[in-house]
């Protein structure tokens, strides 16, 4: 494996937003995921959970509802009143429609997908026609005391429930008006609360409405007759959220303690066709606020203040007992935040609003494998760059050399000149980038920093060439026509003549720099791919998939490499393919052609291609061999796959030069503390 | 305390009087009269000042008194002296305030210039006008040009010209709305916020601190960790501060006493 230097860094100040809505379709078993600071996000659950789009956030859209609807078209609202359409091939914003209602507390599609329901602030429900191309106001119906804070329909689609703040009414679709209002109790243990807010409501076929509120209570109701037939109090806290199956034989709650409950309808007896919802079991994944969650037919999935998405397969639905039936917890994104200049040993780190520029710190002293060397340089923090405006940073990359910083956010593309005069350091914005550069998905410097490479959202790549303070565009790589898949993932060959590209579904293109040409597609595959590099002088591609599949493709030939083949023929071990987080960054030794090294979020491996490829029988996360063993038993045990697990959970790993590694972790802790506080809870003993 | 009024109308009767009487007034009321005389923007000399406190004093007292005798051509000369001077102050303070107002109108002649851009960017900006509007019809149909004056079209020209310099870094890098309707929104938006934060985080919600939290887990773990406070060098910079500020101090009281 050989012996690095690593840099232990520990200061990139990270904390991801809050999960707000989570929305799950079962047409292409994807799950859009809505942050507190207004970034969606697509997760592929058949494609091993990967986040395969994102739409950045925006400072004054906070998100409060998702969903889908007419298949496979996805809206949200929030606070600024406003709808909002997503185009989830090109990646953006289709269109954002006022509601005239002011901020939107809740949205739910109809059970044909046909029209859109919004509540407001001001007590309104309003109806919206879904247009092919746009979304249309119908009418309102009977406007409320208060604001309306969640929704649910009824699966034939004549009539909806409102949740409001101290009651619940019952709307007819055809006429418009309410036909039942029910009164929510403010008692809780006793004691009355200033008001009961009623966070979530779910219609069932026979007419009961489910309701969860701030006293903590899941309360059963009677549409026709307007009463409440069964209280279930079973939080200290609020009750946040609700969803139900399709085959609604079970729901699941989220509380504000960080509590799931998953309710499901069982005979009272063990012969008898007479059922009852009972609550059967808790699950305790989160630690703050459940702000939201879904019922998958396999699985629960909640998300919450604490920012980890869980998903929780369901033991009595799942077929094969087989990895996929395991827990995922999804903390991290699943794209790179960081960039690193091997030249300058730099790190640029990206946060929503603000890019910041660190210095690795160094060391004089000398240890052996294993010791922690004193730093005799601290790390510096050399700049804090912040965004203009309230729209969040896509995506950022640092040249090589370390003078060109370049960022986007969803409306602009920023170019920035970095000087440095020992240890004083200025920079300088470059002003007049082209017209046709307005949103960038990936931005790369070539390994010269004489070029920069951007992937528009409209499915092109541009090339643009790096002067002393000033740039010229060279060529645009058009998409092929008709297609606008966005491209998400770049990689350009340290020679600097070829140049890959992925977009989220189809295979990687590979392009010709010099000859300004398409070079050749390699073939498509079955899963996203969720990195890509280039290794230096055999001009070898890559690419990682998002099942862990890795492949090697060789450029000039036009074909998979040999390695590659026989990786295909023997097969991944299985723990390999069994890892949940997806590898996010491959580099190469400039001195070891054989190594490919890359990481995903808790472990660092090495391939080194020379030695023999596990198989199933032998162990993969092997420790170090002991080394008064014999040669011949390190032979035996070694393997292609060297993996560290030291560092985690890993954000970023490169290599800043032959011995020296930079690992930048996140440690879970450290977000915590700076997460909004939590319920109190008494734990017993303490 | 003796009540002072102005009254410049009298001045040379209260000249009179100061002749009569050669009465030294008290320390009291001369300082009095000083600040009268400030008031009055006239110059507090003791001429002008005692003649006052005379005049006050003589309401009561003088009345018995016959006047004494004086010649008319000194009374006179008295008089136009003091008309004199009158006129005088005035004079004085009319062209104080000329020359005010002169400098100010320079100072806002020099700041009108320093705002303009230089002479050759404008001439490049008139003459590029014509020609980028003729460019653009659609964008003249924003703005209305034609009810405005020959002037006021000029000035907006020139500003057309930089809303395209923009355009064409970005298309759409501006958006035209409302700003009372956007008050309303922003203003409804931070109450609903307001409402989501007292309702999730106000009073009667049972949360606990960060901290707390933290160190019960740290309590019920099998591995227990230094308090989070240690560990994150974020956490309670100003405690911290005050702490070794405390022990600085501690410590040199420390080595005063021994």
């Amino acid at each position: 494996m050989g012996e690095f230097k690593v840099h232990r860094v520990r200061f990139f100040n990270y904390v991801p937003p809050g999960i707000r809505c989570v929305a799950y379709n079962n047409q292409s078993n994807r799950l859009a995921v809505s942050r507190t600071d207004g970034t969606v996000e697509i997760y592929n659950l058949s494609a091993n959970y990967f986040q395969e789009k994102f739409f950045p956030g925006h400072e004054s859209r906070a998100t409060e509802a998702l969903c889908w609807a007419e298949g496979q078209r996805l809206f949200s609202a929030g606070l600024n009143g406003e709808i909002l359409e997503y185009d989830l091939q090109a990646l953006n914003i289709k269109y954002a429609m006022d509601a005239f209602g002011g901020p939107i507390w809740s949205m739910i599609a109809s059970p044909s997908g046909s029209q859109l329901l919004v509540g407001c602030e001001d007590g309104s429900v309003k109806l919206f026609q879904i247009t092919p191309d746009k979304i249309q106001f119908e009418r309102n119906f009977d406007p409320q005391k208060s604001r309306v804070l969640s929704l649910s329909w009824h699966p034939s689609g004549t009539h909806i429930a409102a949740g409001s703040i101290d009651y619940i009414s019952v709307f007819d679709v055809k006429s418009g008006s309410a036909i039942h209002k029910m009164i929510v109790d403010r008692q809780y243990m006793g004691v009355s609360k200033r008001k009961c807010i009623v966070w979530g409501v779910a219609f069932l076929s026979d007419g009961t409405v489910i309701s969860v509120d701030s006293a903590g209570k899941v309360q059963f109701w009677d549409s026709a007759t307007g009463t409440l037939v069964k209280s279930h109090l079973i939080a200290n806290a609020d009750v946040q959220s609700i969803a139900v199956a399709d085959q609604e034989d079970s729901f699941v709650v989220g509380t504000a303690e960080g509590t799931v409950f998953h309710f499901q309808l069982v005979s009272v007896t063990s012969n008898s066709t007479e059922k009852q919802w009972v609550r059967t079991k808790p699950f305790q994944h989160h630690t703050h606020d459940v702000r939201t969650v879904a019922h998958s037919p396999t699985a629960l999935i909640s998300g919450g203040t604490d920012t980890h998405l869980v998903i929780r397969p369901l033991m009595e639905k799942v077929e094969v007992k087989n990895y996929d039936a395991a827990l995922r917890k999804i903390t991290f994104p699943h794209r790179r935040l960081i960039s690193c200049s091997r030249k300058r040993q730099l790190l640029l780190f990206q946060f929503a609003h603000h890019l910041e520029l660190w210095r690795l710190g160094s060391t004089a002293a000398t240890g052996k494998n294993g010791d922690i060397l004193p730093l005799s340089k601290n790390a510096d923090h050399l700049l804090h760059l912040k965004t203009k405006g309230p729209e969040n940073i896509i995506c950022s990359s640092i040249s090589p050399c370390g003078s060109w910083i370049a960022y986007s956010t969803a409306s602009r593309v920023f170019l920035y000149r970095l000087n440095y005069e020992h240890d004083n350091i200025s920079l300088q914005r470059i002003s007049k980038m082209p017209a046709f550069l307005r949103s960038a998905l990936q931005i790369l410097f070539s390994e010269d920093s004489t070029k920069l490479f951007v992937a528009s959202n409209q499915g092109s790549l541009h090339i643009i060439r790096l002067l002393e303070g000033s740039f010229k565009h060279l060529h645009t790589f058009q998409p092929q026509s008709g297609t606008v898949e966005a491209m998400c993932l770049l990689a350009v060959s340290p020679d600097g003549n070829w140049l890959a590209a992925s977009g989220t579904s189809a295979g990687v293109h590979v392009y010709n720099v010099k000859h300004l040409k398409l070079h050749c597609t390699v073939p498509a595959y079955n899963f996203p791919v969720t990195a890509l590099a280039i290794a230096p002088n055999t001009n070898n591609l890559v690419i990682a998939h998002s099942d862990q599949q890795v492949f090697e493709y060789s450029i000039p030939d036009k074909q998979y490499t040999e390695w590659s083949r026989n990786v295909q023929k023997q097969g991944f071990h299985h723990l390999w393919l069994q890892r949940d987080t997806p590898i996010t960054h491959i580099s190469f030794h400039p001195k070891r052609p054989m190594h490919i090294l890359l990481h995903d979020a808790y472990m660092f491996c090495i391939i080194d291609k020379s030695l023999p490829l596990p198989n199933d029988k032998t162990v993969l996360y092997n420790p170090l061999p002991p080394t008064n063993e014999s040669d011949v038993f390190r032979r035996r045990t070694g393997h292609a796959f060297k993996i560290s697990k030291i560092y985690k959970p890993l954000l970023f790993m490169d290599l800043l030069d032959e011995g020296t590694l930079v690992a930048v972790e996140r440690p879970l802790d450290d977000i915590i503390a700076q997460l909004p506080p939590p319920i109190k809870k008494k734990k017993f003993g303490t | 305390m003796v009540q002072l009024r102005p009254r410049a109308s009298r001045a040379p009767a209260s000249a009179e009087a100061m002749v009569d009487e050669g009465q030294p007034a008290s320390e009291e009321e001369e300082e009095e009269e000083a600040e009268h005389g400030l008031l009055l923007g006239q110059p507090s000399s003791g001429a002008a000042a005692e003649p006052l406190e005379e005049d006050e004093e003589g309401d009561d007292e003088l009345d018995d008194e016959a006047p004494e005798e004086l010649t008319f051509a000194s009374a006179q000369a008295e008089a136009r002296e003091e008309e004199r001077r009158v006129r005088e102050t005035v004079l004085r303070d009319k062209t104080l305030l000329k020359e005010k107002r002169k400098r100010r109108e320079e100072l806002f002649i020099e700041q009108k210039k320093r705002k303009l851009l230089p002479d050759t960017i404008l001439a490049q900006l008139t003459t590029a006008s014509q020609t980028d509007i003729k460019k653009s019809p659609g964008k003249l149909k924003e703005v209305n040009l034609q009810k405005k004056s020959e002037e006021c079209e000029k000035g907006s020209n020139t500003k057309k010209v930089k809303v395209q310099k923009v355009q064409s870094v970005s298309q759409k890098s501006y958006v035209a709305l409302r700003l009372k309707d956007q008050d309303l929104r922003d203003s409804r938006q931070q109450a609903a916020k307001a409402f989501i934060h007292d309702s999730l985080y106000g009073p009667g919600t049972k949360r606990t601190t960060v901290n707390k939290f933290l160190s019960l887990d740290n309590k019920r773990s099998p591995v227990k960790k230094a308090a989070a406070q240690f560990l994150n060098n974020a956490w309670g910079v100003q405690r911290k501060q005050n702490a070794k500020r405390f022990k600085r101090r501690w410590m040199v009281r420390k080595d005063e006493n021994f």
